[in-house]
């Protein structure tokens, strides 16, 4: 408690460090919110300067854009849906429903206190468990556990989205199938990459690459939305969604007190494990959320505790990466790389020693997350109170805006044209999946999950020697690929046995 | 084994000329209309990864020494393929520039893209060649140095691991073919594909072994998670005086290196390329650039090598690959 309160008044001893703190705030959200560019891309540019700051300056402001930068993108993919960063994509499933219903403040204000939640609590487990947490995760967690967690999270995410559990099957072995085209994870053998059945010049260069899932999801979610109301207003049967301001009530936060709770562990483990990461953790946390919920089938239709989920779980995930980071010197994704390069600029090396080495340094990384967690529900509430206005613009105005922002994210992404293509196409395929009652949730949740998944099991087959039993002799998999099975089987049991008939009968 | 011997003697010779080149040309005066705009730099992988920290110091340097501006534009993907064809249609006009390894070379030699980079790229310069090296944890009871290590894998065939960041047909899985080959070596490849994964599967104890190059696992030496049994090089290097090499323990072949470096495309100017080729020399000799190089211990061997050298490192490199893959019956 002396090293937080230390790490606390050297955060806020002076106005430097207090004007970075807020800078790092604005710049992070800001960045979060403009699809395209993201916290990556403010990371990159201030990169350069932090050679010159102050070592605890400019570790503290890499975490206070961590922090808010995970959080800014759920304010996009509420209002438009278009997720402003990877991890907000799940959000868009319930949030965007919600505004349509006018409901966007409550939604919005239900990211914003979720998401400083899910980052507080996590701060406040790093800092009481880092060294013991950490040594836990990398050890237990080898690629057939981690395989075993990717099956756990493909049995539950069949359920969401689709109007049959048959049609979300199929939506995410759809998926799983646009996963495999690339190089493989291991041999590297190119697949679908031959021939030139598109005509460009060098698709085989291309393709080599894969499908991204960045402009699958703008083009799902983005762009047929776009499509969708454009057919609404010449039928005739658009109604403009109300700007509501309203925040959700303390009662509505009750009810969903177990989701938070799930999404704040699920979301913290997910965020330990390195290559997981935030994205995963919204995901894992969403898919959970629906697997346990009385409100299952409100889902996807505007559910409160969908949004709650998956901004609980990504912000959770933040302080989670900072633990193997910190007690290991691994980085699980690209912003805690940076991190650590500030630590490596500064002459310290992230690992065992860092606390012992450095530990005020550490404390300020804390001590600056825990902080800038909780000023997220300050400014998001200013922001509830502003942003939402913007649904008072025409749609004829803010569609061909939308767009732009989606043809702008899914270019800087990678810097490559094709991907702009992708997301055009996956706009027209969206907008078809979502009037046959199939899951575009489903097909991006297969292609995330279908390239992890195969990666870790081809590691974890060179592991155990090509054993496949070997999955079911080591605890933690046993446990995951037994229950992922369980929930499989009674799902479709429940679903022979007339599931499908309550649903049609309820809708 | 012979074309080994006679591609190390030619390594050998090569690296001799390119010493002998290694001075720093005067900067010959700004070609008419160039560097009127800032160039575009392009880096195949991904933003904070090596390639692109390189990228970035090597821009930030030649700033200072020639007051040519870049923009630096990451272009991931395809293990480095999929920001080829952007640099393909870009004009001839020096003013994109791309950044590459020697994963580029493998891909060409396997057939995986058409692009001869040192013929259909002009090299401007490498500015890191470094060597890999194997790893075990410090606390390992079971071996504690190479000769323990053979010891232990000669009486426990096939249940060590090594962890490999790489595919097939990669530098990495090249080198331990070669050296399986040479000693007979036993043991289970697990091939990762992601940095802090591959460590991180050492540490946690998923993996026995490990395969890396130093300035990518530094922090993890410095801070005692790792140790080296072994140096893929000649000679041993400074700071690894008491590890053997791969001669010393009796695999005798010309170990692969990582490198990276600066191309531009076939048809620019020549008076452009020798611009940019005497402005990366500069670069080179930057004093931030040099403390860069360093911390990612990018000094320990002779890391920059100017247009020809880098011809010469690039065509012997492709006839290592093209050898090792006709054994192994991969590529074209």
């Amino acid at each position: 408690m002396d090293l937080f309160i230390q790490g606390t008044l050297s955060l806020f001893g002076n106005t430097t460090s207090i004007m970075i703190f807020f800078l790092g705030l604005f710049g992070g959200m800001l960045f979060g919110a403009i699809p395209g560019v993201n916290m990556l891309t403010l990371g990159a540019v201030l990169l350069p300067f932090t050679i010159t700051m102050d070592p605890q300056n400019a570790v503290m402001l890499f975490s206070v854009i961590y922090c808010a930068g995970v959080f800014g993108g759920a304010i996009t993919a509420i209002l438009f849906n278009i997720p402003g960063a990877p991890e907000n994509a799940p959000t868009c499933l319930d949030g965007y429903p919600m505004t349509l219903k006018g409901e966007a403040g409550k939604a919005i204000g239900a990211a914003v206190s979720c998401s400083a939640l899910g980052g507080t609590v996590s701060a406040i487990i790093m800092m009481t468990a880092t060294g013991i947490v950490a040594s836990f995760a990398v050890r237990a967690f080898g690629p057939p556990e981690i395989f075993a967690l990717i099956l756990f999270g493909l049995a539950v995410s069949a359920s969401i989205g689709a109007s049959t559990l048959w049609k979300g099957w199929l939506s995410v072995l759809a998926g799983l199938m646009i996963a495999t085209i690339g190089s493989d994870p291991v041999g590297g053998i190119p697949r679908f990459s031959q021939g030139s059945f598109l005509g460009l010049e060098y698709q085989s260069y291309y393709m080599s690459a894969g499908i991204h899932f960045i402009p699958m999801i703008l083009g799902f979610f983005a762009v047929s939305e776009v499509l969708a109301q454009a057919v609404n207003i010449a039928k005739g049967t658009r109604s403009r969604p109300q700007a509501s301001i309203e925040f959700p009530t303390i009662a509505e936060f009750l009810a969903v007190r177990w989701t938070i709770v799930r999404s704040v562990f699920v979301g913290f483990f997910a965020g330990i494990l390195p290559g997981i990461g935030a994205t995963l953790a919204a995901f894992l946390g969403y898919s959970q959320a629906h697997r346990w919920s009385k409100n299952r089938d409100n889902f996807g239709k505007g559910e409160l505790e969908g949004v709650v989920a998956c901004e609980t779980a990504n912000n959770a995930a933040t302080g989670a990466a900072m633990i193997p980071l910190l007690a290991l010197g691994l980085p699980g994704g690209a912003l805690t790389a940076m991190i650590m390069g500030i630590f490596q600029i500064h002459g310290m090396e992230p690992g065992p020693l860092i606390f012992i080495n450095s530990g005020d340094l550490v404390w300020i990384t804390f001590a600056a997350m825990f902080w800038a967690n909780l000023m997220i529900i300050f400014l998001g509430w200013v922001q509830t109170k502003t942003v939402v206005h913007i649904l008072r613009v025409p749609f004829r105005w803010l569609a061909p805006g939308i767009l732009i922002l989606a043809v702008v994210g899914a270019f800087a992404l990678r810097n490559l044209f094709i991907d702009v293509w992708i997301m055009f196409i996956a706009g027209i395929v969206g907008y078809m999946l979502r009037t046959t009652g199939y899951s575009a949730a489903g097909v991006v949740l297969g292609l995330i999950l279908g390239k992890l998944g195969e990666s870790a099991f081809a590691k974890s087959m060179q592991l155990m020697d090509y054993n496949v039993l070997g999955f079911l002799q080591r605890p933690i998999s046993a446990v995951l690929i037994v229950v992922a099975a369980v929930i499989i089987i009674s799902s479709i049991v429940s679903e022979l046995r007339g599931g499908h008939l309550q649903r049609a009968l309820i809708d | 084994m012979k074309t080994f011997k006679k591609t190390a003697l030619a390594g050998l010779l090569a690296a001799l000329a390119c010493t002998a080149s290694y001075a720093e040309k005067a900067m010959p005066d700004m070609p008419r209309g160039f560097g009127n705009r800032p160039l575009t730099m392009i880096v195949p992988y991904g933003a904070g990864g090596g390639s692109d920290q390189l990228s970035r110091a090597m821009a930030k340097a030649i700033e200072e020494e020639t007051g040519l501006s870049f923009q630096v534009v990451n272009k991931p993907g395809g293990g480095g393929t999929a920001a080829i064809p952007d640099f393909m249609i870009s004009p001839p006009d020096g003013f994109t520039i791309l950044e590459h390894i020697d994963t580029a070379v493998a891909a060409y030699a396997k057939g995986d893209i058409r692009e001869n980079p040192a013929e259909d790229w002009i090299p401007i310069c490498i500015a890191q060649i470094t060597f890999s090296q194997i790893y075990i944890r410090p606390d390992e009871t079971r071996y504690t140095d190479w000769e323990s290590l053979m010891a232990y894998i000669d009486a426990h065939p096939d249940e060590l691991s090594i962890g490999i960041l790489g595919k097939v047909g990669s530098m990495e899985l090249v080198t331990m073919q070669q050296i399986s080959d040479a000693l007979g070596l036993k043991v289970r490849q697990v091939n990762y594909d992601k940095p802090a994964e591959t460590y991180g599967s050492l540490i946690g104890g998923h993996v026995d072994i490990l395969f890396e190059q130093p300035g990518d696992v530094r922090s993890f030496l410095d801070g005692g998670q790792m140790k080296p049994i072994l140096t893929f090089l000649n000679e041993r290097p400074g700071v690894f005086a008491d590890v053997p090499t791969h001669r010393e323990v009796g695999a005798d072949f010309e170990a692969l290196t990582r490198f990276r470096g600066f191309f531009v495309k076939k048809g620019v100017a020549a008076d452009r390329v020798e611009f940019l080729e005497a402005a990366c020399a500069a670069g080179f000799e930057n004093p931030g650039f040099a403390e860069f190089n360093e911390a990612k211990y990018m000094n320990l061997v002779q890391s920059y090598r100017d247009r020809a050298g880098a011809v010469e490192l690039i065509n012997e490199t492709v006839g290592v690959y093209r050898e090792v893959y006709e054994q192994l019956g991969i590529g074209q």
